[in-house]
């Protein structure tokens, strides 16, 4: 039985919904933000995920840090050395899509090198009339950066489980692989 | 000089920052390079041994992997409290074996000693082995 620590970066566009899923997450599916307000700094939420059918445990440290382009420079002090990656974009809003990739080299600069596991998550899936972003797409480029794909609906609370298990799931892995690696390791 | 492990020499592992059954605090002091205590993610990371009783120490050994930035601090009260700075230290990157690094202390006694990982090469570390020269 291990308990892991992990710093989970939350980020992507503004009003994609990275509050409102973070939320979600932390209540276990039973408070959805009905009004916006806007993060405009870095939120902290604690959230414990246990890996279904082992012992372990993953505590997320998930930091929700504001989407506004003016803010962003302020914020990215305080993301520190993330373990963990969500980037979250808006379904029926192909923009928000777009911006991922300045997301992903954001995160980049920020993770010294080191491989750091993600998801990347397509919010808002109760709005379907107004997709604007093909599941087939989004998944592909997910891939090409190493990131598993999920969508979900903070407002309807469907999904959001998934991202989250999945991100515990990729910690814990690499913690089980780190730890071979260097129970094979000779002496200094 | 001395080469046994520090349990047996009555020392103890009181704090540790992470904890995994399979690879507990304990071994650090066990004198054993095969055996090792993991940090669970996110840093800093820290350890604090306890000797039995105040001890004279010139100089430690500390074999790691991962370590990039270690803080050592000590003290000679009963609590694990109120540590002052002793050294500090960058450990280079190791590929495929255990970074194995002297830590100086200039003599002195120390009660406490508080090993601080301020971070890692990696996302985890892994302390091997302290041991410590009168």
């Amino acid at each position: 039985m291990v308990k892991l620590r992990a710093r989970c970066l939350l980020v992507g566009d503004a009003a994609v919904g990275k509050s409102a899923l973070s939320h979600v997450f932390h209540s276990d599916g039973t408070l959805f933000q009905k009004n916006y307000s806007m993060t405009t700094g870095v939120e902290l939420l604690l959230k414990c995920v246990n890996i279904p059918e082992t012992n372990d445990s993953v505590e997320l440290y998930i930091i929700d840090s504001a989407g506004k382009e003016t803010l962003v420079e302020a914020c990215e002090k305080m993301w520190g050395e993330p373990s963990l990656l969500c980037l979250v974009f808006d379904l029926t809003s192909e923009q928000s899509f777009a911006n991922c990739s300045r997301w992903m080299e954001r995160v980049r600069a920020h993770s010294r090198g080191l491989h750091v596991p993600g998801v990347l998550v397509g919010n808002k899936s109760d709005l379907s009339p107004r997709r604007e972003v093909e599941a087939s797409v989004a998944q592909e480029w997910a891939q090409s950066q190493g990131l598993e794909y999920h969508e979900t609906s903070a407002r309807e609370m469907e999904n959001c489980d998934a991202p989250l298990l999945s991100l515990a799931r990729a910690f814990q892995s690499l913690y089980r692989e780190r730890q071979e690696a260097i129970q094979n390791l000779s002496p200094g | 000089m001395t080469d046994s492990p520090l349990s047996s020499l009555g020392a103890k592992v009181v704090v540790a920052s992470s904890s995994d059954e399979n690879h507990p605090p304990e071994n650090i002091i066990d004198g054993n390079t095969n055996t090792f205590w993991m940090s669970t993610g996110m840093f800093p990371q820290e350890f604090i041994i306890r000797f039995a009783e105040p001890t004279n120490l010139s100089s430690l050994t500390v074999d790691s992997y991962n370590v990039k930035h270690l803080k050592v601090e000590k003290n000679m009260s009963q609590n694990a409290s109120q540590f002052e700075f002793v050294t500090e230290k960058d450990c280079e990157h190791t590929e495929g074996h255990l970074q194995s690094n002297s830590v100086s202390l200039n003599g002195g006694s120390a009660v406490h000693l508080r090993f601080i990982i301020t971070t890692g090469h990696d996302h985890f570390v892994s302390v091997h082995r302290v041991g410590v020269q009168h």
